[in-house]
């Protein structure tokens, strides 16, 4: 071997071994030798086969005349034996190689074993981390169908009892004021019916947001636009509504898009700073899509995502998929926010839809 | 060994580590490019994308998705870039490199912005055809239309990507 050889051979990190055109072993470095446990002596001459038994490799280069020998290496990967019979993985690179005594073969070896180590102990944690999402899946259908029922349940109480007591209320006021007299009393009353007025409409707005009932008569664009009509009158957020998915959509479907556009709004009042939103349906291969833009002062997603407590975000995220859709939610500092996403009309039967119980 | 990102995983981390070394000229070509696509195809398909593939098969699709938006808001942020469109854009690739053929034709709407930088995309998109392919039909209505700041664009980064 000639000097350079000799020094790139002897000081790779890597085992090497040169074998002949028969298969033989004619030089192992130190690395080699430490690996399979062998001193030179004992190896040389030796079979390569017999540090990878019972595996069908050709050591030997490639022969035939010059102009049709290909002097490329290849990998294998092989399990290799030391010389107490244990096994280990290995990644064998063969690289044939012209020598003073002909071609020859340059067999680089290299242990997997921690590799593979490392690999399993990688696998496992992915084994994990894809149990643990899909446990978080499961919570958050469950999270979904306990907020549209409680929501049901509280619109109903809130209906059948609270708003008739202050109904009653109002009632007993305008007997009262055929008592009264004095003009102080009188004003006094006025206030009363004012406030109980004021409290009768908000809890009937409370009902309309916890039960839409916009969309048993309407479609969902009518409900978004009422719902945006309250907000603009609240806020001052101008809105354009834009375009509208086909009237014959199923209830639960609606009420999801419905829901997904109120949770997307509720963080357009709650952080946009928003002066328009900007609300589009449209029919787009048996499903809705939908999109709600503002021009608010938008947010980073890398430092926002990466925080705990963005619920709403993942809700919307996850609606969507349950139902067999997908939700893009994009934002950029003061470049506003985008929400858009697609549900189909029905739902693929392998998906449970969120919102059938209020559609039921 | 486990496919994090399913059957394609090597061909979505080929794309993650192109993603990492993009120039900023090729972040501002994609992000153009991104917006001057049509929204309602790319809806289309996704649409395709979760038509044709089970919640399981979704889940490591999604994984490259997110993975790609992850290191391209990494490379936007590095190279002072902010348009979400490059991200989103990334978004796209990766899920529609991790899907394969699963999505046929539908592949180029989603990869083509990103293969504006990355010319290899394009002939993955080829090397995928086949008789089964689903078309992607081309929407004269396109209502749904892309938002966001514009950059401008500083025309086509030296740096090759394939």
């Amino acid at each position: 071997m000639k000097t350079q050889f000799r020094q790139f051979f002897e000081s790779s990190p890597d085992a090497l071994l040169v074998v002949d055109s028969v298969g033989r072993i004619r030089q192992a470095n130190a690395q080699a030798e430490s690996l399979f446990g062998y001193r030179h002596e004992q190896v040389h001459g030796e079979l390569a086969q017999t540090l990878f038994p019972g595996q069908q490799v050709t050591w030997s280069p490639p022969t035939g005349p010059p102009e049709q020998r290909r002097p490329t290496g290849r990998h294998l990967e092989l399990v290799g034996r030391r010389s107490d019979r244990s096994q280990f993985p290995a990644d064998v690179a063969v690289i044939p190689i012209q020598t003073a005594e002909g071609p020859e073969t340059l067999v680089s070896i290299k242990d997997l074993s921690d590799e593979q180590r490392a690999q399993f102990a990688l696998e496992l944690g992915l084994d994990v981390l894809q149990s643990a999402e899909r446990d978080e899946h499961a919570l958050l259908g469950h999270l979904l169908r306990a907020l549209e029922q409680e929501r049901a349940r509280i619109a109903a109480d809130i209906h059948d009892d609270t708003i008739q007591i202050l109904s009653a209320a109002n009632l007993r006021l305008q007997q009262l004021r055929h008592r009264l007299q004095a003009p102080e009393d009188l004003q006094v009353l006025d206030k009363l019916e004012e406030t109980l007025t004021l409290s009768l409409g908000r809890l009937r707005q409370l009902i309309f947001d916890l039960r839409p009932s916009t969309l048993e008569q309407a479609t969902v664009a009518d409900a978004v636009r009422a719902y945006l009509e309250e907000m603009r009158s609240e806020l001052g957020i101008d809105y354009r509504v834009e375009g509208t998915c086909r009237a014959e959509i199923p209830a639960s479907t609606s009420t999801l898009i419905y829901r997904t556009v109120q949770e997307a709004l509720v963080n357009v009042r709650k952080h946009a700073r928003a002066k328009t939103v900007r609300v589009q349906f449209l029919d787009v291969s048996e499903g809705c899509l939908t999109r709600i833009s503002d021009d608010g002062v938008g947010y980073s997603p890398a430092e926002v995502e990466d925080q705990p407590g963005h619920l709403g975000l993942t809700l919307m995220r996850e609606r969507a998929e349950m139902a067999g859709g997908w939700c893009r939610i994009e934002s950029a500092p003061g470049g506003g926010t985008v929400v858009e996403f697609w549900v189909p009309f029905e739902s693929p039967p392998e998906q449970s839809g969120v919102g059938r119980e209020r559609a039921a | 060994m486990k496919k994090v990102f399913g059957p394609h995983t090597r061909q979505v981390l080929e794309v993650l580590a192109r993603l990492r070394s993009l120039s900023p000229g090729d972040v501002d070509l994609v992000t153009v490019a991104w917006k001057h696509a049509s929204a309602v195809e790319r809806a289309e398909a996704w649409a395709q994308l979760n038509r044709a593939t089970s919640r399981d098969e979704r889940y490591p699709i999604l994984a490259a998705a997110a993975a790609g938006r992850r290191t391209a808001m990494d490379t936007a942020r590095n190279l002072n870039r902010t348009d979400w469109a490059f991200w989103a854009a990334a978004w796209d690739v990766s899920a529609a490199v991790a899907a394969g053929d699963a999505i046929g034709g539908y592949f180029e709407v989603l990869a083509a912005p990103v293969a504006e930088v990355m010319p290899s995309l394009a002939e993955a998109e080829v090397s995928v055809q086949s008789p089964a392919r689903v078309p992607s039909p081309r929407s004269q209505h396109d209502s749904v239309a892309p938002a966001g700041p514009s950059p401008a664009p500083r025309g086509r980064s030296s740096r090759a990507t394939s």
